[in-house]
């Protein structure tokens, strides 16, 4: 059963189209990550999964029911930007808002989260104290501490430190693990590879991808190879078959075209220079989106 | 507990937990009667420099009499006759002939004495002040001062001249002073309360002599702590919903709450603080009164109008506010929407003295009956007067009912858009739009 179904959904604002006849199906106790550049559609998606926005036309379904006027206290939700009462002390800000939500036994839950995540001796101090990082774990605990069956993060690893990160990432995965469905947008494609259990991608308005990881790069086949070599980037650029070399410092990626063999591809590699290593891999979802939304592929669809 | 309960509690908390609120509660009756205050104190503080009047007097009639009459005056009210200590200014007349060449240039050395400070002020009686009827224009008396109008030593110049002309034309008439010396004698009206009956005892109370402050200022107390409630329950929810929207907190409760119930929850709050300061000077005003024994200044007729009053006002104001704050983005733009939101409510205070003189004019009827004035304006024509007709009470309370759910309508229709809605500077043309169209 699908913890969402979104279905031909479209809404706008004034004359901006912010999603463009979306559907799509978030299934239970699965993680699911949203991707798209910025102003694509995403916190959109995620406020219409929220009712905060009504779209226009499409309807989306929670747990089964139609979201108009239903009862939202199944989500929680952690917004782009923090959204904590500064005055309030972090104990007090956490109970509001798990009451709000008609949260079971909020109190010790508030205490336990406080305890997982390091933030007990914050308790009682005022929002207002806390560094950003503090504080994006604080908002974390607000999304969780009524136990709902869906969480819907918008980006909630931004500006963590990797020990922070690392935490609210076994956090998610620990929600995941007690069967709750976590729904996030993030920019950080290694988090979307390494997290999630399918991913959709968001670009215009419109829905460009969807599916698991394995899945969305079988679409794109094995026309990626990643080597070490002596040669740098500009040499391997002239090699025939290779449409974009992509240089990460200590390795180079060389997208190849479909019709060109990439075994030929390495062989006339090495015959100009010397190899150290080489990989026939398929594209990161890095490369996909870069793909996708890169200014490239904005050049193609403006020709 | 109800979810818009829950907000109402948080709103009410982080309003009355603040030293802010407590400051204000015990601060503002202090602020707001300080005025009244600084008269009382002043009252017994008067400048005792002698005063320098000159005189030139054209009829030849009245300088005598004012130099007479200022004598008068010194020797029986300017020292207090216990201690000696001085307690009022004396009046020191300078009789200055008249320049029958050029007036005009006499006038103005004298007034430019007046702005030397040699002089008070100086007074010019005109030749025929006798028989003002036989040519008006010839007779009449000029005070020259800084501030003439209000100069109250203008006031006590007139009767000592007049009094001295009334005797001289009844003397052209055959009448002696000395048949007659309480002839202008004058007897003051006192003012009084309406006479009552005692509902202890039954019997029929005796007015008392009240004061022009206590006249002016007893009424004006109800009306004021009206003002001081939607100041402190309706007007700060402004702010409260602006940092809600800029810190993203509106996103967060809009997640768990409808947007109409997140408003309903903040308007009940500011309900809540409002009661809570109208309770702690209701009952400490009511306590004190009947400590000092003055517990015939309460107004029980009135305090059940009062709370009805308030609690539409609250809603009413309390929603317009944050309509208003809904479609600010920071707390620079909610500056600057602060005049049409406090319009409401400095209006009633501009015109509350010649509501309190005349509280059944046309005007003040009027001004009374239109929702936004009723708490204020009402309130101050009920403690002025038991006789307001009941059913302006009732039409001004129904008036405010219906404006208070068109508030609360429109209000929500604006701010369910515009709670989310960033970037977009505060413009009124949005507000009706949002409002009539949602």
């Amino acid at each position: 059963m699908n913890a969402v179904e979104i279905r031909d959904v479209t809404k706008t604002f004034g004359k901006v189209t912010a999603v463009d006849g979306l559907s799509l199906d978030v299934p239970r106790g699965s993680v699911y990550g949203f991707i798209g550049p910025n102003g694509s559609g995403k916190t959109t998606t995620l406020r219409m999964i929220m009712n905060i926005y009504h779209p226009d036309q499409g309807s989306i379904r929670v747990f089964g029911d139609e979201l108009r006027g239903a009862c939202t206290d199944r989500i929680g939700y952690m917004p782009e930007e923090r959204g904590l009462y500064k005055k309030m002390k972090v104990r007090d800000v956490l109970r509001f808002y798990g009451e709000l939500k008609n949260g079971n036994g909020v109190k010790a839950e508030v205490d336990r989260w406080l305890g997982r995540l390091d933030l007990t001796d914050w308790a009682n101090k005022p929002v207002d104290a806390l560094s950003k990082g503090m504080a994006q774990k604080v908002q974390f605990i607000a999304t969780v501490v009524s136990r709902p069956e869906l969480v819907i993060l918008d980006e909630p690893f931004t500006g963590l430190d990797p020990v922070n990160a690392d935490v609210l990432r076994e956090a998610v995965l620990e929600l995941q693990g007690q069967g709750t469905t976590v729904i996030f947008s993030t920019h950080d494609m290694n988090v979307a590879e390494k997290m999630c259990d399918f991913i959709f991608m968001i670009f215009k308005g419109a829905k460009v991808l969807d599916g698991t990881l394995a899945a969305i790069q079988d679409q794109y086949g094995s026309d990626t190879i990643r080597l070490r070599t002596d040669g740098g980037a500009e040499l391997l650029a002239g090699v025939a078959g290779v449409e974009k070399v992509s240089n990460f410092g200590r390795f180079k990626e060389l997208r190849i075209t479909p019709a060109r063999d990439p075994q030929r591809v390495v062989a006339d590699i090495m015959a100009l220079t010397k190899v150290h290593s080489f990989e026939l891999a398929r594209p990161s979802l890095h490369d996909i989106f870069v793909r996708i939304a890169g200014p490239e592929a904005q050049e193609v669809e403006r020709e | 507990m109800n979810k818009v309960l829950r907000i109402a509690r948080r709103e009410y908390l982080a309003t009355v937990r603040t030293k802010g609120f407590i400051l204000g509660l015990v601060l503002a009756p202090v602020v707001m009667g300080g005025s009244g205050i600084a008269m009382a104190l002043l009252e017994g503080h008067v400048d005792t420099r002698d005063r320098v009047l000159a005189i030139v007097d054209r009829s030849g009639l009245a300088a005598e009499a004012l130099v007479e009459a200022a004598k008068a005056r010194n020797e029986r009210e300017v020292y207090d006759e216990e201690s000696g200590e001085k307690i009022q200014p004396g009046y020191v007349i300078e009789v200055v002939p008249p320049d029958e060449l050029d007036p005009q240039a006499q006038r103005l050395e004298l007034s430019n004495r007046v702005r030397r400070g040699q002089l008070h002020a100086f007074i010019e009686v005109d030749v025929g002040v006798l028989h003002p009827r036989e040519d008006p224009v010839a007779s009449r008396i000029g005070y020259y001062a800084e501030n003439a109008a209000v100069d109250d030593i203008r006031r006590w110049v007139e009767r000592p001249i007049n009094n001295h002309l009334r005797w001289l034309r009844l003397g052209e008439k055959g009448v002696a002073a000395s048949a007659a010396p309480d002839m202008f004698d004058w007897v003051s009206a006192g003012p009084m309360a309406l006479v009552s009956v005692d509902p202890e005892t039954g019997e029929v109370r005796q007015g008392r002599r009240t004061s022009e402050l206590e006249a002016l200022a007893v009424p004006m107390v109800l009306p004021l702590l009206m003002f001081l409630m939607i100041m402190m329950g309706a007007v700060p929810l402004l702010n409260a919903v602006v940092e809600e929207k800029s810190q993203r907190i509106a996103e967060v409760v809009l997640g768990s709450v409808r947007p109409s119930h997140f408003m309903a929850g903040k308007v009940m709050g500011g309900v809540a603080v409002s009661l809570t300061g109208a309770a702690f000077y209701i009952v400490g005003g009511v306590i004190a009164l009947t400590h000092f024994g003055l517990s015939e200044h309460i107004p029980f007729r009135i305090l059940p109008w009062f709370v009805a009053y308030m609690l539409m006002a609250i809603v009413m104001i309390g929603a317009i506010n944050l309509a208003f704050g809904s479609l600010c983005n920071d707390a620079q733009e909610a500056q600057s929407l602060m005049l049409p939101v406090m319009l409401p409510l400095m209006v009633p205070m501009f015109v509350i003295v010649p509501v309190l003189r005349e509280p059944d004019s046309l005007f003040a009827t009027v001004l009374s009956l239109i929702p936004p004035f009723t708490p204020i304006l009402m309130l101050l024509r009920m403690a002025v007067r038991e006789g307001v007709p009941l059913w302006q009470q009732w039409a001004g309370l129904a008036g405010m009912l219906v404006a208070a759910l068109i508030a609360v309508w429109a209000a929500g229709r604006v701010f369910r858009v515009a709670i989310l809605m960033q970037g977009v500077p505060p413009k009124l043309g949005n507000l009706f739009r949002w409002a009539f169209r949602g």
